[in-house]
C-alpha cells in the first residue's frame, strides 16, 4: 500500500476511534439495551465474518487460510476445523455442520450480506429408512443474497462436514424426490427461477444429492402432488430450498464440480452427467424433453446476445436488436428508442470520470430535449449491454440533433440551447450519443457491438496513415476533434484516411434510392452566398434522407439550405462546382443490405473512405426514476417505544398518554414489553437504566408456564429447562405511559410545545421487546428526523459512480479538499485551484442536497442527544453544510448486514448519491439504478442495538451488524473490477468492435488489473472528460409531473416527437402491460376481495353476516373499491382511440368498460335526465 | 330486447334517422315491448320525415296487438310447405335482410333476420312437428343488477346465502344463535347452523370449524376417529352446514356429534314431461378459436335436421358461446377471429345453421363478453342482435329453465374449477365433472366458496343458491363430459366443441369434443351423441 494511501486510511479510522470513544462512553452509562457500541469495526473481510456469524476465531483461521488458497478452498478447510472441533463450540454433530455452512456462505459473500444468519435457519440430523442419520439443511428466502455460486457451495460444504463426521448419505423416498420436482416447477411459476431446470434435471439432482435439502415455507402456493409428506413439514414451496436446488446445484454445477475434484472425501460422480446433460435411466416421456427443448431454443433466440451475420455477407455488421426491454412498460415512463431503430441513441464507447459499474452516459442536452424524462441517476432498461443502466451526463459526446417548427435542422449540444429550443422542437431526430465503456461489455459477457466513428478512433487512424498528429494537436489554429470542412476533406483525401467523423452522415440509415435522388438533387442545387450555402429543392425523398443523415439545414417552402455542404456533395460523389461524377452504382453498392443501406453506394462515389457514423443503435425506455429520500417507516417513527392502539392512527405519545382507561386511569396501558432486573438491587424494570440506582439492567428470562428463571446459553439461545421451550426477556405488563412521557420530557428538560408530534409504535417486534428511551424520540421529532426500525436516522439515494471530482461542482473549495488529505490533482500538479479535477479516494462519498441537509438535521440530534441525554459534550457542532465535509457515514444496502465507513466531501444537486465505485461495490451494490442508504457515523454507534431488530425472517437484514472501517478491493463484488481504467482505447479495439468480438479477447486495462498491486487505489483514468456531474435537470420530470395522466400524456407526446419511437406502440404496450393487467386484477381483486376493519384492522376473507368487526364491533369495509378498479378506465380507452391502437385491444377495453358498469351500475336506477336523452 | 332507458330509444330512433319528440320517448318507454313498438312506429313513420310525431306513436301503439310470444312467432313464420327432411342443409347461406316481413307477426327488427333465414331454407325443418313451449325462466340476474358494489351489499348477499340455505336446514336442527351458545354453560347440548368461517385441522389431526351466523361465530370440533369426520372432507368455506353436539366444559368450542349439509332429499321425485320430446344440453362452443370444430358442430346441425333428431325440440347451450377476446394473455395469437362481435357474428351463423323451430336458450360463460363476476347477466343488447337467429333466450348465468314442466339449473360451472382442486380425487375430478356437480347440489349452492378464483357481484340476494331442487342441472366449462344422477337429480356436464388447446396439452387435459348429451324429458334419460 501506498504512503499515501496509508494516511489516508488512518485519517478516517483516527476519525472513528474518536466517535467510537465518545460513543462508549455514552453508551457506557448503561441507558441502552447494551452498555456498549453494538457495531463492532472490521478491518477486514475475515473480521466481517466472525462478527456476523458470531462464532469466535474464525477470522483468524480465516487469515492464516486466505494467504494460502482460495476462498472456496478455505470454506471446505474451515469445514474440516468445525467438524474436527478446532473452531467453534459445537457439541453436537448438527451443530458443526450448521457452524461450517454459515461459515462457507459468509465467506464466499464476504461477510457482506444476511445470507448465512438469515439464508440457513438450522441443519439437523434425520433417519434414512435404513436407521442411518442424514443431515438436512434447512435453508430459508434470504439465501437469495447468496448467489448461486455461494449457494451450491452450501451444500457441497455440508456433505464434506457429514463424511467427516460419519454421517450416512440422504436417501430420498420417492415421494420425497417427487415433492422436488412438483414443488420447483411450482416455485419457478410463482417467483420466477433464474434458471428452470428440466423435470428430469429436478429429479436427478434430488437422487443423487447426498444431504436433504429443506426450508420453511416462504408462499401461499401448495403443492397439490406430493403432499403432507413424513419429512417434509409444509405443503407449500419452500424458496430457500428450490433456489440452492436450481440456481445453485443445476445452474453451477461445473463451478462445483471443480472442488469436488480435489476432495477425497467428497464424491459427486453424477455432477458430470448434471453438466453432460446425459441423464438417462430416468423416466420421462421423450414428448416433455422435445417440447422443453423447443421452448428452451425459442428462450436462447429471444436471449441471443451475438446475432451472428456471418450467413449474409451482403450486409453489415450488426448486433441483432432486442425488445426485451420494452416488455412491462408502464404509464408514464416513456420509451427512449424502439430496438436497435435509426433516431435512437448512438452507442459509442468510452468511460467519462462518472461512468462505469452499469451506468451510461447521456448527452445533457438531450436529457432536456426528451422533456426532462432522464435526470443525472435515473434509471433507464436498456437494449444492452446489460439489462438497466444508471444515467449519468456527459458533455464531451454529442447531443441531440432535432427538426424545429421553423424548419431548421441542427445538433445541440449544449444544454442551455436545448432549454431554449425545446418548446419549438417538432421532431427528435437523433438522440445523440449513448456513452458506454468497454467494462460494461466484458461484466454482461456481451461481445462488443460495431463502435460509431467517433474522433478518438478517427484521430489513431489519421497517425496510423502517417499525419502528424502531435504537430496538429500543438497547432493552436486547428482543433482535431471538430476541425474545418476544408481541413477534414484535405485530411481525407491527403492522407489514406477516412473522413472525419464531424461530417460523416449515417449514409448507412438511407435507402440506396435515396441516395441516388439526393445526389442528383445536390447536383442540381445551386450555391449562394459566395458558394457558401447550397440550395436544393425540397422533395419529401430529399427532407427525409437529410433528416436521417443528419445534416445540418433550414427547410422553407421550396428549398432546402445546406452550409458546410462539400462534404455532404463529395461524399455523393458530386463535385465541388456541383457536377455529379457518376452514372451509376455498382451491383455490389445497390443490393449491400438489401438496398436499404447507402454507405457502400457512398464509399464508391466519393473521393475518400467513409466509415459506419452510427453501426449501433440503443433502444432504450425509463425505468424508475432517481431517489434521494429520507427513510421513513409508515407511520413514521420518532421512538421505538410501544403505546398499543391507545396512539391512534397517528401512533401519538402524547394521545397515548392522555387516555384514560375503564379505571379512569389515565395512559396506563396493558402491553408486552421488556423484562429487566437490576443485576445490584434486583429491581424489575423494562428499562435499560434501573430507575432506583441507575446501574445497567439485564434481560430476564423467566418461562411464562413453568416460572423458571433460565439463563442464555453461550449462542445467546435461551430454553427452560424444564420445560424446553424458547423463552424470551418479554412479558405483559402494564405501563404508566403518561409517567414516562412527563419523565422523559423533564430529564431533558424539553416542552411539550417544541415538537408537532411524537410518535411511537404500536408494539415491539423484536424478541425481547426492548424498548427505546422516550428521550431520544422526543430528540428526534425535535430536529425533524425519524427512526428506522432499528433506531437509526437514515437518507436513501440512487447510488452513482464517480472516480474524479472538482472540488468546484461538489459546492466546496480546494481548501477543503487539502483539508481532507487532497494534495495534488489528478495530472499530479499540486491542487490549487477549485476547479482542478482530483481523483476521488475510494470511501469518499459525495451526499445529495437533500442528504447533506437531513444529515445536519440528524447531527444536531446526535449532538442534543448527547449533551442532554448522555451528558457529554457535542460532537459535531454543525452550523453550516460546509461543516460536514470531512464527517464520517455509513453506507449500507439493503439485504446486507455490513456497513461500510464512508466519509463526506462534498454535495451534489443531482438526486443521488456519487462515490467511488469501490465504495458501492464494498456494499455489494451497482449502479443501474439501486439505491441504498446512508446513516451519520454517531447515530448508528449511539442508537442502533440488535435489540431492536425484528424477531423474524429477515429481521437482521438491512441492520449494521457490522462495519467495514476500510475497503480491501479484493473482498469486493467483482463486478466493480470489471470497470475499465485507462485513457483512451486502442485502434486494434474499435476495429475488434467491428467484428464483433468477446471483449474479454481485447487487451483494456480493469480495474482486476491492479489488484493487489500498491495502485489498486488509484489511477482510475478515464476517456472522456464532462463539465459537471450533475448537468441536465436534477429531477426526472416522473417526479415533477404531478397526476399519472400528466405523466403518461407527456410520455406519448414525446413518443410522438421522436423519430427511433412508434407512437402507437407506445400506446399499445402501455394499455396491454398497465392499464389492462390493472384493470382486470383490481376488478378480479374486487369480487374476491377481503374486507377489514376500519377500526382495529382486523382483517376478513369474507365480509362478516353480522356487517361489523366480530373483534371490536366496529365499521367493516371494503380493501378494494370503485374508485381503484376503474381509475384507469377512462385513460386507458382514450389513449386507445388517440394512437389508433388495434381494434383487438379496444374491444378488450370495451368489454372491460362493460363488465364495471354491470358490477357498479345499478339496472334499475340509471341515470335518466334530458341530458341524458341524446 | 328490453329497451329499457329512454336514451337507448333514442339512439335506437338516430339509427334508424329520426329525431323524436320527447313525448315519443316517453310513451315507447313505457310500452309493453318498447322494441317492437319502436319497430312498428318506425315502419308507421313517412321515410321522408324528420321527426317522429306523438301522433304517429298514438295511432300506432293504439293499433297494433301486444307484442307476440316469440316462440310463437317461430312457429308461426316455419313454411310449412316444404316437406323433405332427408336432405339437410349444409352450410346454410347468409341471411339476406328482408324488410317486407309483416309487422303483426314480427315483434322487432331482430326477427326479421330469423325470418328471413328460415324461409331461404327450404328443405330442412319443413316438416318436422317441433312444436317446443317457450321455456320460462327464474332466477336471472339479467337487467335486475342492482349492486353498485358496496360493502353493504356484500353483506346482503351473503347474508340472503345464510338466510335461504339455513331455511333448508332449519327442520334438522334447532339453530341457537352463536352469541347465545357463547354464553352457555359447558357441557350443554347445543345445535347451530352457519357458514363455514374456517376448516383447520388441530395438531392432534382433529377438524376444528369454524361456523358463522349473523351473530357472531362459534368454533366446532370433528373429532378424527368420528364417521363425521369423512364428511370434513367435502366442506368447502362459506358453504352452510349445521351441527350438533355437546359443548367443551370451557364452554368455548362444540364437540360435533352430528353434521348436516342442506342436500337434496333422497325422496326427491323430479318432474317430467308429458309428452315424448328431448333437449340437447351442450356448452363451450368457442367460436373464433383456431381449435374450434366447425364440421363437428355442423354434423351437429345436420343431425337435428334429421327425422330421429325429430324429438330433440329444445337447445340448452350452458356458456362460452365464443373464444372471446383478453381471457388470457397473447389469446390474439391464437384466435381464427380476433375481433370478438366478428365471433359472436359467426356464432349466430353457426346457430342458423339448427333447425329454426327449436326453442333455444343460452347463458353466458367465463369467454363471453359479459362480466365475470358471477352471476353473470345475459349478453348486452349489442350481442343479442348479433345473436338474433332463431330468437333464441338469453339468460344470465345461472338461471333456472322450465321446459315441458321440467327444471334445468344452468350454470357455466366456473366453481367446478376449484370444486375439484379441493375435494378429493374420488370425489370430485375432471374425469368426472358430474361428481363435481352432486357436491354443489348438496350443499345447494353453484359456487359456495368466496374468495380465490370465484369472483361475487354483490347483489340484493344470492342468485347462486339452488333454492328449489331441480329436476336437471345443466354445467360446462371444464370440456369434460360427465352424467349421473344424484338423488334423482340429472346431473350433466357437456363437453365442448373445441379440440385440445396447447394449455390444455400442458396441464394434461384431454377434452371431451363434439358430444351432445340428450334428454328425454319425459323419462328424464340421457343419451350422448357423438359428432366427432
Amino acid at each position: 500500500m501506498r504512503a499515501d494511501d496509508e494516511r489516508y486510511f488512518d485519517r478516517i479510522e483516527s476519525r472513528l476511534d474518536e466517535a467510537m470513544a465518545v460513543a462508549q462512553r455514552a453508551k457506557g452509562q448503561g441507558k441502552d439495551p447494551e452498555p456498549e457500541v453494538e457495531i463492532p469495526i472490521a478491518q477486514d473481510m475475515a473480521d466481517r465474518v466472525e462478527n456476523i456469524l458470531g462464532i469466535p476465531n474464525v477470522a483468524e483461521r480465516v487469515r492464516e487460510l486466505e494467504g494460502q488458497m482460495s476462498r472456496e478452498e478455505a470454506a471446505l478447510e474451515l469445514a474440516k476445523d468445525f467438524a474436527e472441533g478446532r473452531v467453534g463450540d459445537y457439541d453436537s454433530k448438527a451443530g458443526k455442520i450448521e457452524g461450517a455452512v454459515r461459515t462457507a456462505v459468509a465467506l464466499l459473500t464476504e461477510g457482506v450480506v444476511a445470507a448465512p444468519i438469515e439464508g440457513i435457519d438450522r441443519v439437523e440430523l434425520l433417519d434414512n429408512d435404513d436407521g442411518t442419520q442424514f443431515v438436512n439443511v434447512y435453508y430459508a428466502g434470504p439465501i437469495r443474497s447468496a448467489g448461486g455460486t455461494a449457494q451450491a457451495l452450501s451444500v457441497l460444504v455440508a456433505d464434506y462436514t457429514r463424511s467427516i463426521l460419519g454421517l450416512a448419505e440422504y436417501k430420498g423416498r420417492e415421494e420425497e424426490i417427487e415433492r422436488y420436482v412438483e414443488e420447483i416447477n411450482l416455485y419457478d411459476k410463482d417467483t420466477g427461477l433464474q434458471y428452470s431446470p428440466k423435470d428430469k434435471e429436478s429429479r436427478f439432482i434430488a437422487t443423487n444429492m447426498p444431504i436433504m435439502l429443506d426450508g420453511e415455507a416462504t408462499g401461499d402456493l401448495e403443492v397439490s402432488g406430493y403432499r403432507d409428506l413424513d419429512r417434509v413439514d409444509t405443503n407449500a414451496s419452500r424458496g430457500g430450498m428450490c433456489l440452492v436446488a436450481a440456481e445453485g446445484i443445476a445452474l453451477k454445477a461445473p463451478k462445483i464440480q471443480r472442488y469436488t475434484r480435489q476432495l477425497e472425501e467428497v464424491d459427486w460422480p453424477w455432477l458430470q452427467d448434471l453438466i453432460d446433460g446425459t441423464i438417462d435411466g430416468e423416466k420421462d416421456d421423450s414428448d416433455e424433453e422435445a417440447e422443453e427443448d423447443a421452448s428452451d431454443a425459442e428462450a436462447d433466440e429471444g436471449e441471443s446476445e451475438n446475432g451472428d451475420e456471418e450467413g449474409e455477407p451482403d450486409g453489415p455488421a450488426r448486433v441483432k436488436p432486442k425488445s426485451k426491454y420494452l416488455l412491462d412498460l408502464i404509464a408514464g415512463r416513456p420509451v427512449f428508442g424502439h430496438p436497435s431503430e435509426s433516431g435512437g441513441f448512438r452507442l459509442r464507447y468510452g468511460r467519462a470520470r462518472n461512468l462505469g459499474f452499469a451506468t451510461a452516459g447521456v448527452h445533457p442536452a438531450t436529457m432536456h430535449i426528451i422533456d426532462d424524462f432522464l435526470a443525472t441517476g435515473t434509471q433507464i432498461k436498456t437494449e444492452r449491454p446489460g439489462k438497466a443502466a444508471g444515467i449519468i451526463p456527459v458533455d464531451s459526446i454529442e447531443g441531440p440533433t432535432v427538426k424545429l417548427a421553423t424548419g431548421e435542422v441542427r445538433r445541440i449540444d449544449d444544454p442551455e440551447e436545448a432549454l431554449e429550443l425545446r418548446n419549438g422542437v417538432e421532431k427528435i431526430l437523433d438522440l445523440g450519443e449513448y456513452l458506454v465503456n468497454y467494462g460494461e461489455f466484458v461484466e454482461n459477457n456481451h461481445p462488443l457491438a460495431p463502435a460509431s466513428y467517433a474522433p478518438e478512433w478517427w484521430v489513431q487512424e489519421f497517425a496510423a496513415a502517417g499525419a502528424d498528429v502531435q504537430a496538429l494537436q500543438d497547432d493552436p489554429h486547428v482543433d482535431l476533434e471538430s476541425p474545418t470542412a476544408t481541413e477534414a476533406l484535405q485530411w481525407a483525401t491527403d492522407y489514406d484516411c477516412p473522413l472525419h467523423p464531424k461530417y460523416t452522415y449515417v449514409w448507412h440509415d438511407i435507402p440506396v434510392e435515396a441516395f441516388e435522388t439526393l445526389a442528383a438533387a445536390v447536383a442540381d442545387g445551386e450555391l449562394r452566398e459566395g458558394g457558401d450555402l447550397l440550395v436544393v429543392e425540397r422533395s419529401e425523398t430529399v427532407q427525409t434522407s437529410l433528416e436521417t443523415l443528419l445534416v445540418a439545414h433550414q427547410q422553407t417552402d421550396e428549398t432546402i439550405e445546406i452550409r458546410d455542404w462539400l462534404p455532404l456533395a463529395r461524399s455523393l460523389g458530386v463535385s465541388e462546382d456541383l457536377t455529379k461524377e457518376w452514372d451509376e452504382l455498382s451491383a455490389d453498392a445497390r443490393t449491400w443490405d438489401g438496398g436499404d443501406n447507402a454507405v457502400k453506394a457512398a464509399n464508391e462515389v466519393a473521393p475518400f473512405d467513409l466509415r459506419e457514423r452510427a453501426p449501433t443503435r440503443i433502444g432504450a425506455r425509463m425505468g424508475r426514476p432517481e431517489k434521494s429520500e429520507k427513510r421513513d417507516l409508515s407511520p413514521a417513527v420518532h421512538t421505538l417505544f410501544p403505546i398499543t392502539e391507545a396512539g391512534g392512527s397517528q401512533r401519538d405519545v402524547a394521545a397515548a398518554a392522555r387516555e384514560m382507561d375503564e379505571q379512569g386511569r389515565r395512559g396506563v396501558h396493558r402491553m408486552q414489553i421488556n423484562q429487566r432486573q437490576c443485576p445490584d438491587c434486583e429491581t424489575q424494570t423494562f428499562k435499560s437504566q434501573c430507575p432506583d440506582c441507575g446501574v445497567h439492567t439485564e434481560p430476564h428470562y423467566e418461562c411464562e408456564d413453568c416460572e423458571v428463571v433460565c439463563e442464555p446459553d453461550e449462542a445467546g439461545r435461551v430454553e427452560c429447562p424444564r420445560c424446553e421451550r424458547e423463552v424470551t426477556a418479554a412479558e405483559w405488563q402494564e405501563v404508566d405511559l403518561r409517567k414516562e412521557y412527563r419523565g422523559a420530557l423533564e430529564s431533558i428538560t424539553e416542552r411539550e410545545g417544541n415538537f408537532e408530534i411524537l410518535k411511537g409504535v404500536q408494539g415491539l417486534t423484536s424478541a425481547n421487546k426492548t424498548p427505546e428511551a422516550i428521550e431520544k424520540g422526543i430528540l428526534r421529532t425535535k430536529h425533524g428526523v425519524s427512526s428506522f426500525k432499528d433506531g437509526t436516522v437514515r437518507y436513501d439515494m440512487t447510488d452513482l459512480p464517480v472516480t474524479a471530482v472538482k472540488p468546484e461542482e461538489l459546492d466546496v473549495t480546494a481548501d477543503h479538499f487539502r483539508g481532507l488529505g487532497y494534495e495534488t490533482d489528478i495530472d499530479g500538479d499540486p491542487l490549487r485551484h477549485d476547479d482542478q479535477l482530483v481523483e476521488l479516494k475510494v470511501q469518499d462519498i459525495v451526499l445529495s442536497d437533500g442528504a447533506a441537509e437531513h444529515m445536519i438535521k440528524t447531527a444536531d440530534f446526535v449532538d442534543d442527544l448527547l449533551e442532554r441525554f448522555y451528558g457529554l459534550p457535542a460532537f459535531y457542532d454543525v452550523d453550516e453544510r460546509d461543516d460536514l465535509v470531512g464527517e464520517l457515514v455509513f453506507g449500507m444496502a439493503p439485504h446486507t448486514s455490513a456497513a461500510v465507513v464512508g466519509r463526506v466531501v462534498g454535495f451534489t444537486s443531482a438526486a443521488v448519491g456519487y462515490a467511488h465505485p469501490y465504495f458501492h461495490a464494498a456494499k455489494r451494490r451497482n449502479c443501474d439504478g439501486d439505491e441504498d442508504c446512508v446513516m451519520l457515523l454517531m447515530d448508528g454507534l449511539l442508537n442502533f442495538s440488535r435489540e431492536f431488530l425484528p424477531n423474524k425472517r429477515g429481521g437482521r437484514m438491512d441492520a449494521p451488524l457490522v462495519m467495514s472501517s476500510r475497503i480491501d478491493p479484493a473482498e469486493i463484488d467483482d463486478e466493480a473490477h470489471n470497470m475499465d481504467i485507462v485513457e483512451n482505447y486502442p485502434k486494434s479495439f474499435y476495429e475488434a468492435t467491428l467484428e464483433k468480438t468477446d471483449p474479454e479477447s481485447v487487451d483494456i486495462k480493469i480495474g482486476e488489473d491492479t489488484l493487489g498491486t500498491k495502485d489498486q487505489y488509484r489511477g482510475f483514468n478515464h476517456t472522456h472528460s464532462t463539465t459537471d456531474i450533475h448537468m441536465g435537470p436534477s429531477l426526472s420530470a416522473y417526479k415533477t409531473l404531478g397526476s399519472m395522466m400528466d405523466k403518461m400524456d407527456a410520455q406519448l407526446e414525446l413518443a410522438r416527437k421522436l423519430r427511433a419511437v412508434d407512437e402507437t406502440d407506445v400506446a399499445e404496450r402501455v394499455i396491454e402491460y398497465h392499464f389492462l393487467p390493472d384493470l382486470i386484477g383490481n376488478l378480479r381483486a374486487f369480487s374476491s376481495q377481503k374486507t377489514r376493519c376500519l377500526d382495529c384492522d382486523e382483517k376478513y376473507r369474507r365480509m362478516p353476516l353480522s356487517g361489523e368487526c366480530r373483534e371490536c364491533g366496529g365499521r367493516v369495509n371494503l380493501t378494494v373499491h370503485q374508485g381503484s378498479v376503474n381509475k384507469y378506465m377512462d385513460t386507458a380507452i382514450e389513449v386507445a382511440e388517440r394512437f389508433g391502437c388495434r381494434e383487438y385491444t379496444k374491444q378488450r377495453l370495451r368489454i372491460l368498460e362493460r363488465s364495471l358498469e354491470s358490477v357498479f351500475e345499478n339496472d334499475k336506477n340509471k341515470q335518466s335526465g334530458i341530458a341524458d336523452f341524446m | 330486447m328490453p329497451l329499457e332507458t329512454p336514451s337507448r330509444i333514442v339512439q335506437a330512433l338516430a339509427e334508424h334517422g329520426y329525431n323524436a319528440e320527447r313525448e315519443v320517448v316517453t310513451l315507447l318507454a313505457g310500452a309493453d315491448d318498447p322494441a317492437a313498438a319502436l319497430e312498428t312506429v318506425v315502419e308507421a313513420t313517412p321515410d321522408n320525415a324528420l321527426r317522429v310525431t306523438t301522433a304517429t306513436v298514438r295511432q300506432t301503439l293504439d293499433s297494433s296487438p301486444p307484442a307476440p310470444d316469440p316462440a310463437a312467432v317461430t312457429a308461426n313464420s316455419t313454411p310449412s310447405a316444404n316437406t323433405s327432411v332427408s336432405t339437410p342443409t349444409k352450410n346454410p347461406e347468409k341471411p339476406t335482410q328482408t324488410t317486407d316481413t309483416p309487422v303483426e307477426t314480427e315483434g322487432s327488427s331482430d326477427s326479421v333476420t330469423r325470418a328471413a333465414t328460415t324461409e331461404e331454407r327450404p328443405n330442412g325443418e319443413g316438416a318436422s312437428s317441433r312444436s317446443p313451449q317457450p321455456a320460462e325462466i327464474t332466477g336471472d340476474i339479467t337487467g335486475r343488477s342492482t349492486g353498485t358494489g358496496e360493502y353493504k351489499q356484500f353483506v346482503t348477499t351473503f347474508r340472503d346465502r345464510y338466510k335461504r340455505l339455513s331455511k333448508l336446514l332449519g327442520g334438522r336442527v334447532n339453530h341457537r344463535p352463536a352469541s347465545a351458545i357463547q354464553s352457555m354453560g359447558g357441557g350443554s347440548e347445543a345445535e347451530m347452523i352457519g357458514l363455514v368461517n374456517d376448516i383447520r385441522s388441530t395438531a392432534s389431526g382433529h377438524w376444528l370449524i369454524e361456523l358463522e351466523d349473523t351473530t357472531g361465530t362459534f368454533p366446532a370440533l370433528v373429532m378424527k376417529d368420528r364417521e363425521i369426520a369423512n364428511m370434513v372432507d367435502d366442506l368447502l368455506l362459506d358453504e352452510c352446514i349445521a351441527v350438533q353436539g355437546t359443548l367443551a366444559d370451557d364452554s368455548g368450542i362444540m364437540f360435533v356429534d352430528s353434521l348436516f349439509v342442506p342436500d337434496v332429499p333422497r325422496t326427491f321425485r323430479p318432474s317430467t314431461a308429458d309428452r315424448h320430446v328431448q333437449a340437447a344440453l351442450i356448452s363451450d362452443v368457442h367460436v373464433g378459436s383456431q381449435e374450434f370444430m366447425a364440421d363437428a358442430w355442423n354434423r351437429f346441425a345436420d343431425w337435428l335436421h334429421t327425422e330421429e333428431a325429430e324429438t330433440v325440440e329444445y337447445l340448452l347451450i350452458a356458456g362460452d358461446m365464443v373464444e372471446g377476446v383478453g381471457v388470457y394473455p397473447d389469446q390474439d395469437e391464437e384466435l381464427d377471429i380476433v375481433d370478438i362481435f366478428d365471433q359472436y357474428e359467426a356464432f349466430s351463423e353457426h346457430l342458423k345453421a339448427v333447425p329454426g323451430d327449436m326453442e333455444i336458450v343460452m347463458i353466458p360463460g367465463n369467454h363471453d363478453a359479459v362480466r365475470l363476476a358471477e352471476p353473470q347477466p345475459g349478453f348486452d343488447e349489442e350481442l343479442r342482435s348479433i345473436m338474433s337467429a332463431h330468437d333464441a333466450r338469453i339468460s344470465g348465468n345461472p338461471s333456472t329453465v322450465t321446459i315441458e314442466g321440467v327444471s334445468v339449473l344452468m350454470y357455466h360451472g366456473v366453481s367446478l374449477d376449484e370444486v375439484i382442486a379441493e375435494l378429493p380425487e374420488e370425489k370430485a375430478s375432471y374425469d368426472e365433472p358430474h361428481k363435481a356437480m352432486y357436491q354443489l347440489l348438496k350443499k345447494r349452492h353453484v359456487a359456495p366458496k368466496y374468495g380465490g378464483k370465484m369472483r361475487l357481484a354483490p347483489e340484493e340476494k344470492d342468485y347462486l343458491v339452488i333454492d328449489e331442487v331441480p329436476d336437471v342441472f345443466h354445467t360446462g366449462h371444464v370440456h369434460k363430459l360427465g352424467w349421473g344422477k344424484y338423488h334423482n337429480v340429472l346431473a350433466v356436464n357437456s363437453g365442448c366443441w373445441q379440440a385440445q388447446t396447447e394449455f390444455q396439452k400442458k396441464v394434461n387435459i384431454d377434452p371431451d369434443v363434439a358430444h351432445a348429451p340428450i334428454v328425454d324429458l319425459d323419462t328424464l334419460n340421457m343419451t350422448v351423441r357423438k359428432f366427432a
